[in-house]
Formats: C-alpha cells, sequence, structure tokens
C-alpha cells in the first residue's frame, strides 16, 4: 500500500512540475513573440543616426511616420526617402525617425523629439493634424512641418498636395483606354488624402463623357454623395484581389486602387489577364516601386512627397525660415502622372496628347477640378 | 445497447420540454422568422422603386444571360416566405425539419434583401460564388485543422498563427526556390511546426490550451513580422516574389455553364481543400484512426484501457491540423496573391474556429460554415461597389454579423467533443 501511495504522490510531483515547466516556455514563446514584434515596429537601430546633437554644426531633421510604418510603399515611405535625400545632399544633416503603432503615439513621439533637440520635426499624415497643432503650441521656438495637413502657425511649414489634379488626368486616360465601358476605383479608407484621388479619378472621367459623347461608367465611388468601395485596410492584399475581381466581373477593366499596400492585390489580379486590364498605381510609379507588375500599370498618379520633404530639410539646414504652406500641383510638379513605360507604345498618339492638353487646361485654370477634398 | 450519445439527445429533449413549456427553441425561432420576414417584405419591399428590376447575371461576361427580377414584388415575395416559414414554426408544424426551415427563411430574407440592394443594377452571380469559394479556402483549410485537433480533444486557437506561418513560408520558400509547390510544401510545414508546438505544450505539459493558442498567435506575428521587415521588406524580388499556381481547368466539365466556372476552374489548393474534407469526412467515420480519434477526443480513460495511445493519436492529429492550416495559409500567397504581408491572415483563423463551432466540429459542417462566411465577404465587396444605400461601414461588418449571428443564435445547442481542451493524465 506504502509504495502505491508514494508512486503516486511522485507522479503527481512530476505532473506539477511539468506544468510549470509548460507555463515557463509559454512565457517565452509569449515574450519572444512580443518583443519580436515591437523590435520589427521600431524600424532600423538609429546607431549611426542618433549622434550628435543640435550643436556641432548638423542640422537634425527628426520624422514621426503614421501607423502605416516606415514601409508603408506609401507617404511614410515616401517622406523617409525624402529625408535620406537631404542627407545625401547635404552632410552636416543627420536624420532619424521614430513609428506611431497607434493614433495615441502622435504626440509622445513628437514631444519625445522635442525634448531630443531636433532642428526639425516632420509629421507625416492628415491624422496628425492635431498632434502637431498641440505640440506646436507648446513649443512655439521649436520648428516643425507636416505632409497632407494644413497647420496654421507660424512655426509649422504644411506640404499638401492636389493629386486630385493628376488623377483628374488619369480618370480621362482610363475612360479613354477602356474597351469595356467601365472603369473602377476603392479606397483604403475613406479620409481626403485617399478620396481626393477618387474625386479627381471620377472628373476625368465625367469630363471624357462630356467631350466625346461617351458613357463610360466609373464603379466603386461616387462624388456627388460621397459613397463608394472601401478595404478597410492599407495591407490586406487579399482584400484588394477580392475587391478587384468583383470589379472585373463586374465589366471594367481598369482599375485605381488608392489603398498602399492592398493595391498589390489588385496590380497581381490584373497582371494575370494578358493585358486586357490593368491598374492605375498611386502615390509613387507603380514601375519603380512595385516593378513585379510594371507591364500591368497603365501609369501611376505621383506624389511628390519625397522631393519636397528634401527640399523643406535642405532649406531648414541653410537657416530659411520654414512657414506656411506648400501646395504641390501640376505646375509646380508637386504631383504629375508617371510615364506609361510598357503600355507607351499601346496608348494611341491622340489620347496621349489630350491628357497632356487636360494637365495644361487644369494649370491654366480652363479646366477646374471641383473635388472638395483638395487642399486649399 | 444504448449508446451515450442516445441517452444524451432524449435527455435535452425532456429537459427542453419541461424547462421551457409551449416557448421551445423551434416556436422561439419562428417568431423571430416572422417578424424579421415581415420587416423585410415592408422595409426592403417599400425601398424598393415600382418598375426596377434586379439583374442576376448568370453568364461570366458582363452584361450577358441572366434573370431579370421585377425588384419590388420579388423583394415582398421572399420577406413573405421568410414570415410564412416562422408563423409554420410557431404554429408548431416542421418541427422535426427545424435545420430546413431555418435554411428556407434565412436564404428567403437574403434574397429579398438583395431585390432591394440590386434593384435597377446587376448583380454577377458567377462572380459572387467564385469569389465566395475563393475567400472560403483559407477557411474551410483552417476550420479542418480544428475539427482534427478537436476531435482528439485538443483545441486549436492557434489556426490564426498557423495561417500566417503558411502564408510566411510559402512565400518565402516559393521565392528562393521560384516554385510554387516548394511553397506550397514549405507552408505546410511551417504550419505544422506551430502544430508540433502546440502538441507538445499541450499534451507533454500540460498547459492551457486556449492560452496557449493565443500565446502561438502572438508568437507567429512577432516572429514572422520580426522577418518580413528585416529580410523579406527590403530584399523584395529574391524572397517575396513567389510564382502563383495557375488555375486548372478541368477538360470538359469547366465549359458547363454556370457550375464550370464556379468549381472546376480554380487552383490546385481549391481543389486540395475539398479533396481534404471528402476525405477526413470520410476517415473520421469509416476508419480505424477515426473511430480512435473520436474515442479519445470523448473518453480518453476508456480509449486508453482498451490500449488506444492517448497522447500519440493527439499528437498525430495536432501536427496534421497543422500541416492543413500552413496549406490554408498557402492559399492566402501562391494559391491567389503571391507576395505575402505582414499580418495578412487578418483575423481568417478566428473565422474558420467560429466555422468549425458552427459547423459542429465536423468537416462537412465545418465546410458549409466556411462558405457562409466566404460568401458574406464576397457579397460585402459585391454591394459596395453596387453603390448601395447602406453604408459601407456596416457592410463591412457583415461576415462579423453573420459569425456571431451564426455562432450564438443559429447552431443552437452545440456540444463539443467531451474531452475537448482537457489534457490526459494517467492515474
Amino acid at each position: 500500500m506504502k509504495a502505491t501511495a508514494t508512486a503516486r504522490w511522485l507522479l503527481r510531483k512530476e505532473t506539477v512540475l511539468r506544468r510549470v515547466r509548460g507555463v515557463r516556455l509559454v512565457t517565452v514563446l509569449a515574450v519572444g513573440g512580443l518583443s519580436l514584434a515591437v523590435a520589427a515596429g521600431c524600424g532600423k537601430p538609429p546607431a549611426k543616426n542618433a549622434s550628435g546633437g543640435s550643436g556641432g554644426g548638423q542640422y537634425k531633421a527628426c520624422m514621426v511616420t503614421d501607423t502605416g510604418g516606415i514601409d508603408d510603399h506609401s507617404f511614410n515611405a515616401s517622406a523617409w526617402q525624402g529625408m535620406q535625400d537631404a542627407k545625401a545632399a547635404d552632410s552636416s544633416v543627420v536624420v532619424q525617425n521614430t513609428q506611431s503603432s497607434s493614433e495615441q503615439d502622435y504626440e509622445p513621439n513628437l514631444t519625445k523629439f522635442v525634448q531630443a533637440k531636433c532642428d526639425l520635426i516632420v509629421g507625416v499624415g492628415g491624422l496628425m493634424a492635431d498632434a502637431v497643432t498641440k505640440v506646436a503650441k507648446a513649443n512655439p521656438k521649436q520648428q516643425f512641418a507636416i505632409i497632407d495637413a494644413n497647420v496654421a502657425l507660424s512655426n509649422v511649414y504644411s506640404m499638401q498636395f492636389n493629386t486630385a489634379q493628376p488623377a483628374f488626368q488619369a480618370g480621362y486616360l482610363a475612360a479613354g483606354m477602356s474597351k469595356t465601358g467601365k472603369v473602377a476605383t476603392y479606397g483604403g479608407l475613406k479620409i481626403p488624402p485617399v478620396t481626393i484621388y477618387e474625386d479627381g479619378f471620377a472628373e476625368g472621367v465625367a469630363y471624357y463623357n462630356q467631350q466625346k459623347h461617351k458613357s463610360v461608367k466609373l464603379l466603386g465611388w461616387d462624388e456627388k454623395s460621397q459613397k463608394g468601395v472601401f478595404a478597410n485596410s492599407f495591407t490586406d492584399q487579399n482584400k484588394g484581389q477580392s475587391i478587384t475581381k468583383t470589379f472585373l466581373s463586374q465589366g471594367a477593366d481598369i482599375v485605381l486602387p488608392v489603398a498602399g499596400g492592398t493595391a498589390q492585390g489588385t496590380a497581381s489580379t490584373t497582371a494575370a489577364s494578358n493585358g486586357k486590364q490593368s491598374t492605375i498605381f498611386v502615390d509613387f510609379d507603380g514601375c519603380v516601386s512595385a516593378s513585379t507588375y510594371c507591364k500591368t500599370f497603365l501609369t501611376s498618379v505621383t506624389k511628390g512627397i519625397a522631393g519636397s520633404v528634401k527640399d523643406a530639410v535642405v532649406a531648414g539646414q541653410k537657416g530659411k525660415p520654414l512657414t506656411g504652406s506648400y501646395i504641390g500641383d501640376l505646375k509646380n510638379k508637386g504631383v504629375g502622372l508617371a510615364p506609361y513605360h510598357d503600355w507607351d507604345s499601346k496608348v494611341p498618339g491622340a489620347l496621349k496628347t489630350e491628357v497632356t492638353q487636360i494637365g495644361a487646361d487644369i494649370e491654366s485654370g480652363k479646366i477646374t477640378v471641383k473635388s472638395t477634398a483638395q487642399p486649399k | 445497447m444504448v449508446g451515450p450519445g442516445q441517452v444524451m439527445v432524449s435527455d435535452v429533449v425532456a429537459e427542453s420540454v419541461a424547462v421551457h413549456g409551449f416557448w421551445t427553441r423551434s416556436r422561439k425561432s419562428g417568431l423571430v422568422y416572422l417578424i424579421v420576414g415581415l420587416f423585410a417584405a415592408v422595409v426592403f419591399g417599400l425601398a424598393t422603386k415600382a418598375g426596377e428590376t434586379a439583374t442576376f447575371t448568370l453568364s461570366t461576361k458582363p452584361g450577358g444571360a441572366g434573370l431579370d427580377l421585377p425588384a419590388r414584388a420579388f423583394a415582398i415575395g421572399f420577406g413573405l416566405v421568410c414570415a410564412l416559414t416562422g408563423a409554420a414554426l410557431l404554429a408548431g408544424y416542421f418541427r422535426r425539419h427545424f435545420g430546413a426551415t431555418t435554411a428556407v427563411a434565412i436564404v428567403s430574407f437574403v434574397l429579398s434583401f438583395l431585390c432591394w440592394q440590386v434593384a435597377g443594377n446587376d448583380l454577377p452571380l458567377v462572380g459572387l460564388a467564385q469569389q465566395t469559394l475563393f475567400l472560403a479556402v483559407p477557411l474551410i483549410l483552417g476550420s479542418l485543422a480544428g475539427v482534427l485537433g478537436e476531435r482528439s480533444g485538443v483545441i486549436n486557437v492557434a489556426i490564426e498563427g498557423q495561417l500566417l506561418t503558411g502564408a510566411f513560408c510559402g512565400a518565402l520558400f516559393g521565392s528562393i526556390a521560384a516554385s510554387a509547390w516548394v511553397g506550397l510544401v514549405a507552408a505546410a510545414i511551417g504550419g505544422g511546426l506551430i502544430g508540433a508546438i502546440l502538441a507538445v505544450l499541450a499534451i507533454r505539459y500540460l498547459v492551457d490550451q486556449v492560452v496557449l493558442g493565443v500565446v502561438l498567435n502572438v508568437f507567429a506575428m512577432g516572429v514572422t513580422g520580426y522577418l518580413y521587415d528585416r529580410f523579406m521588406q527590403p530584399n523584395t524580388q529574391a524572397y517575396n516574389n513567389p510564382p502563383t499556381f495557375p488555375a486548372i481547368h478541368i477538360p470538359l466539365l469547366a465549359d458547363i455553364p454556370v457550375i464550370g466556372p464556379v468549381l472546376f476552374q480554380n487552383t490546385i489548393i481549391t481543389y486540395l481543400a475539398i479533396v481534404l474534407v471528402v476525405v477526413v469526412s470520410l476517415a473520421l467515420t469509416k476508419t480505424r484512426w477515426g473511430l480512435r480519434t473520436r474515442a479519445v477526443g470523448e473518453h480518453p480513460t476508456a480509449a486508453d484501457t482498451l490500449g488506444i495511445r492517448v497522447r500519440l493519436v493527439r499528437y498525430r492529429n495536432v501536427i496534421m491540423g497543422g500541416l492543413i492550416a500552413g496549406i490554408g495559409g498557402a492559399a492566402l500567397t501562391v494559391g491567389s496573391v503571391g507576395q505575402f504581408g505582414k499580418d495578412m491572415s487578418n483575423g481568417r483563423g478566428f473565422i474558420a474556429l467560429a466555422a468549425l463551432i458552427f459547423g459542429r466540429w465536423s468537416p462537412t459542417g465545418a465546410l458549409l460554415g466556411a462558405l457562409l462566411f466566404g460568401f458574406a465577404d464576397a457579397l460585402q465587396s459585391n454591394l459596395s461597389s453596387l453603390n448601395s444605400v447602406v453604408p459601407s461601414q456596416f457592410l463591412t461588418m457583415l461576415p462579423y454579423i453573420a459569425t456571431i449571428l451564426a455562432v450564438a443564435g443559429l447552431v443552437g445547442k452545440v456540444r463539443a467533443p467531451a474531452a475537448d481542451g482537457k489534457p490526459y493524465v494517467k492515474s
């Protein structure tokens, strides 16, 4: 009897110990996973960037990203590119960035850079406008800049882009190129920096119909009611693919996705059509940033964030005051239409001329783009 | 002899009559269908303009052959059908065919809604069905993984992590080897690896299985996210550019109108998913392995006494489940868009878990559940492109609302395998 009791006790002890070990292993997994996730979110180690303050002739430019992160293939990446270009152009510029994983991070991140004595703090994205306003008011001697929003303070330089203008051209081009008489667009989220493209695109299609007495239909966005299709994600490629397949089955053959990484799903879908369908990329020239799918990009509506950020940083370094607001448009080449690349031979010459002419007409004010999302 | 299952069923019936009296489950549901049906007939009917037609295109070509229905009449008609089935249930008819009646009520409600939404427009039915299946594939494979684990008594909340790891390995190794097949195998192994960790910690180290599943999801997110940022992102061409599987047209069958394009023009992963559902379904009921799995999941001590090696069966099933969920992950990368994106599984693993419960832990049920959620998802993108009057935020909620309704309302009383989630310790 006693022997079995001992054996049972040993067995129970063994079971308890095993549970303890198990919990320990699980903790290791959880902590490992979380710290890797955080490490991934924190971007590159700032080893070579963080050194030095504002002294020693250095100009320290610091950037706070939006929640999309530094590798979003979109405006955060462009802005960071601009910072690095500025550094390449002028060796006294040092750059560094911090990433926001939620909207609650904006203010602490901006404040952190104020304390780190950055010469210029760049906030990326319209969603950061409130945070920048608050921190800039509290620190009137600190220089700030913001992208995609207008903050009317003397120590904030606002950079905005009227992408409705080139999107208008793209809409006209798409309407002219569509074989099925239907084109489509969808967004990542219903926010002005997204809908501005869709508005411009819609107006371009309407302008084509009016000029040529055609009735090309636009799926996915209605400018009047401001309603349309949204992926509710700037990352989910499969969602992008599913939306695109819907459009294609409804008869569209050219799609304009305004949805960051989600747009890759559109590109991969139209790329499988052997040239029957195509995608118009936004923000970057698609043939450069998503070169795998170059053959399916009819063109891209580009937004020169990188260039204007670089100009701002270089101007700041030279001691020029950064204030007021900059609006990138067709006239100052802050926005534009990318080359046709692989489609160059397929777009009729007459259509190309018309698209260029429309650009000139928008610059001269002969055509007015009506989108209410345009920066003023 | 009376089996344990039979005893239980009669107990439940006796209990429900004793406790609920007149308001049995089917009467309550009947009342709900009656109200909802009348609501549909009145609201959807009135909202539809008289004289508009709703076109349901059957051809793969946009604007091709289809059904033109007078929208208003059909919106009201289908609403009334839903209300009538509700009334019949309330009156005490069809109690024996509760499932079928429920299906009729729900389908007619959905059709009434569609007639209203599509009025004056056209809805490509074939496209909708194609997308339903396409979106359902990861869910089918994910919930099948759940079936394998849970029928043998191990809860698998880590399906999300397995899908993600599968998607990641598929993209990475598919790119390195420049072969979608290598990607598929790697994806299965990746998912299997998470399955193996789950198995060891749950079976050998007796860790709480729900907590463990959540931790594994965090782990998978962290590892894939980190590797993506550090290696894939800077070298997209080399590490994140896998070839994808082409759609295989099955000769003859693929040319059948309507059915052909939906069922017989898919990628190998879709066919594999359907074959796996059939195989697992047959194997669970007809083979020795299946009997043992079920025995271990229901009453491990009894199974042990009969000489079945409980823990071995569980290890095998959980790891096999991981392999299958990994293939589901491959469906997201080498089976569709190719490139991997951070956290690209986007909660599909949890929807798969819901499909599993909705399908009452059976492979065919899981298939139906997955198709239901796929349909809700496909419908959402179709409707939002028709400029629906329903705000897009609500349309986006569709799959999740369907999940909640399905799991909380429709399944009614479900019974998980008796030993589900309980580690087996010999005493």
